[in-house]
């Protein structure tokens, strides 16, 4: 009870406006797990499960919204992670915003020629196959000519790179970083004794 | 009578977010008339775009597309009057078959299966591309996927065709074929609007110059009187192109600024001419 | 000083028969500017590949012959949104991603960075996201981002695609410096009428094969400008059945006229 409160009050620490966009994204993606708890469960133990996930939930949209991925990247490349790995885990962060945008641009073309989003299921279905089609293809050339072109500028495996701007990792961080790992082992413990 | 225009801005406003794009934008576009939209990047011309297709709304003003109100219309319907191809229109079919991409937007249009065919195959001569007809698009290289893409447009048969850069990566042979074809919808009473920073193909291929300056028109008139002039492109960021060039420099009559015209203005002069 | 080296190269893609290039013999010699010229498919791109190190190593396929390279190469090819590294949120760490990758030390970096963005004016850019910025803003960042590796071979394909003609104009002065600079170009371009300011050299290819080479006035040649690869003014001048000699610019074309 206590740790899901805490959860969805860290939720507006990015500020007044941006903190309540999270707090809600939280709730809403959490909802759905509610609904089911509910016709699976009593009430009580639905209340329980319910704000354990709540917390789960919420840490994580809590993390993506806090997390500048500029400097996770830079932190990977600064601890030495080899530098394919630390691309695939960047990439995997922007190729949504990517893929999204070119989504919308695939929906817009083809809403263009008349193929209408809305309407009958035969309908929708249609509009998907015309967008998924596209996307995937077109990604997957994408990701031939990438891989060129990330050779080019000297992303080969065993390169050492530099990093452009390491996030400050002070001593008290890293004691920090120990203690809540620490904490979390000890939680564990307690939990199953 | 008066005829409607194909296309009507009418003192359209246009913000993204606080950003002004476009402001008190007015011009129409007559039936069959071939026009080009030129200006920087950034100028606001694919927003032009956006609005004649329905993906956006004006702030202030009206979009007229013929006599539609734009305001009235989602973009699926706009598309039984409107043929667009935005850039990169290569990542965008989505067909087995080029065949079967160009005559999806003539069935979505409910035309009976005679027609699609009809329109299908007339879209696809006109651009050269019936050899490749039962190919997979993306066994085609991008020129060729962006041909398919505008013949799937010109498929159609919309009163106003809106291309967006159509000759980007197309060598001199394509972009002839380009302008062939649109010049042959265009003697068919159908309106052109292209953006297009190739002024060499906006010289072959249209007739009339819109220029946008940072969301306003700063010029509209005649192509071959905008692009023999070094002292208006100058200030727009625009060069002349090569043969409106020439003929300013030789004094050619006419001024022509089409390949063909100079060719045949230069011949005329020549033969006029004291032999050396 | 002979920067790269074509020698006899035939190529063939992976699982085609038809060789993309067939018996390709070039040189790119250091400060100059070689243009490729073709028809779509001619196999320009195929030869900046080869060129790169990137055909067969990456692309997969057979070559035969060799190519040699003096200096490091870095290629800026036609699609700028399949070149974002992916791995940077700013401009100005988009450029900086290849030197980061060379391990060299920070004010290095910072030194070609900012060398590199001065070249391509994008200074007021350089804070924004690279996932934000037009098709032209990003090839300029993408040019940038290949200048700012320092290599001595530097390879474009059709790098002007993207660009308005002040943008166009631009990136071919910064070529022709770049050139003076010392460094050896290969360039590909469908742009014919920049070519006489730009190219020292042009190899005309056709299905794969090189056609001719020779300086720019080539583009004058009536050969091609039957073929459709000659620059406006040679191929207006043609149709006009004037005799040729035909010229290759305005400027040609006022002293011949007189």
């Amino acid at each position: 009870m206590w740790t899901a409160a805490v959860a969805l009050l860290l939720t507006l620490t990015p500020g007044w406006r941006p903190g309540l966009v999270v707090f809600r994204t939280a709730l809403l993606t959490a909802a759905p797990f509610w609904v089911f708890l509910r016709l699976l469960h009593d009430v009580p133990t639905t209340i329980a499960i319910g704000l354990r996930i709540t917390t789960m939930v919420a840490s994580f949209v809590w993390l993506a919204a806090t997390l500048a991925p500029d400097r996770l990247v830079e932190a990977t490349v600064a601890r030495g992670w080899s530098v394919t790995a630390a691309y695939l885990f960047a990439a995997t962060i922007t190729a949504v915003p990517t893929l999204r945008d070119r989504a919308r641009r695939i929906v817009e073309a083809q809403r263009c020629r008349g193929l209408s989003p809305r309407g009958s299921l035969g309908n929708r279905l249609r509009a998907l196959r015309a967008l998924a089609l596209p996307l995937v293809l077109s990604a997957l050339h994408d990701v031939d000519e990438r891989a060129l072109a990330l050779e080019t500028r000297g992303m080969v495996s065993g390169a050492r790179r530099t990093p452009l701007a390491p996030p400050p990792d002070s001593a008290v961080e890293r004691a920090a970083r120990w203690a809540l790992l620490a904490a979390c082992v000890a939680a564990l413990i307690w939990r199953f004794k | 009578m008066e005829v409607i225009p194909a296309l009507r801005f009418d003192g359209v406003t246009f913000s993204y977010g606080a950003v002004a794009v476009l402001r008190g934008l007015s011009f129409s576009i007559a039936p069959g008339e071939r026009v080009a939209l030129l200006g920087k990047n950034g100028a606001g011309k694919s927003t032009v775009v956006r609005l004649i297709t329905g993906l956006e709304r004006p702030g202030e003003g009206t979009v007229w597309v013929g006599d539609w109100n734009t305001r009235d219309c989602v973009p699926e319907q706009l598309a039984r009057r409107v043929g667009s191809v935005f850039q990169h229109a290569d990542q965008q079919l989505f067909a087995r078959t080029v065949r079967e991409d160009v005559s999806f937007g003539p069935r979505a249009l409910g035309v009976g299966e005679q027609e699609v065919e009809r329109r299908t195959d007339r879209a696809l001569a006109d651009l050269d591309l019936t050899a490749h007809a039962g190919h997979h698009p993306y066994d085609l290289p991008p020129a060729l996927r962006k041909l398919a893409a505008l013949a799937g447009a010109l498929a159609l048969e919309p009163g106003l065709l809106v291309l967006d850069e159509p000759t980007i990566g197309l060598d001199r042979a394509l972009r002839a074929r380009v302008t062939r074809a649109l010049l042959d919808r265009s003697a068919g009473n159908v309106a052109l609007l292209v953006i297009t920073h190739d002024l060499t193909f906006a010289a072959e291929t249209l007739e009339r110059g819109l220029v946008l300056d940072r969301g306003s028109l700063a010029c509209d008139e005649s192509l071959a009187d905008l692009l023999g002039d070094v002292t208006r492109l100058e200030p727009l960021g625009l060069a002349p192109p090569s043969v409106a060039a020439l003929s300013v420099a030789l004094d050619l009559p006419g001024r022509p600024v089409r390949a063909a015209d100079a060719a045949r203005a230069l011949a005329r002069v020549a033969q006029g001419r004291p032999g050396p | 000083m002979k920067s790269l080296t074509l020698e006899r190269v035939s190529f063939w893609y992976p699982a085609t028969e038809a060789p993309a290039l067939r018996d390709v013999s070039l040189e790119v010699v250091q400060g100059e500017v070689v243009a490729l010229v073709g028809a779509v498919g001619a196999g320009a791109s195929t030869v900046l590949l080869a060129a790169g190190d990137l055909a067969p190593r990456l692309t997969g396929g057979r070559i035969v012959g060799t190519v040699s390279r003096r200096d490091r190469s870095a290629i800026v090819l036609p699609t700028p949104w399949t070149q974002v590294s992916g791995m940077a949120f700013t401009v100005w760490d988009e450029v900086a991603f290849g030197p980061a990758n060379l391990g060299w030390p920070t004010h290095e970096i910072a030194r070609q960075v900012d060398r590199a963005m001065a070249h391509l004016e994008l200074g007021p850019l350089a804070t924004r996201d690279p996932a934000t910025l037009s098709g032209g803003e990003l090839q300029r960042v993408i040019i940038a981002a290949t200048l700012a590796m320092d290599s001595g071979l530097v390879l474009f394909d059709e790098p002007a695609a993207e660009l308005d003609a002040e943008g166009a104009s631009a990136l071919w002065r910064l070529i022709r410096a770049l050139a003076k600079g010392g460094k050896a170009i290969l360039l590909a371009t469908s742009a014919l009428d920049a070519l006489p300011d730009v190219a020292d050299r042009v190899v005309w290819l056709e299905d794969g094969a090189v056609r001719a080479v020779g300086t720019p006035d080539l583009l004058a040649d009536v050969a091609a400008c039957d073929a459709g690869l000659g620059t406006s003014v040679a191929t207006v001048w043609g149709a006009s059945g004037l005799p040729g000699p035909y010229p290759l610019t305005v400027a040609h074309a006022v002293r011949q006229w007189r």
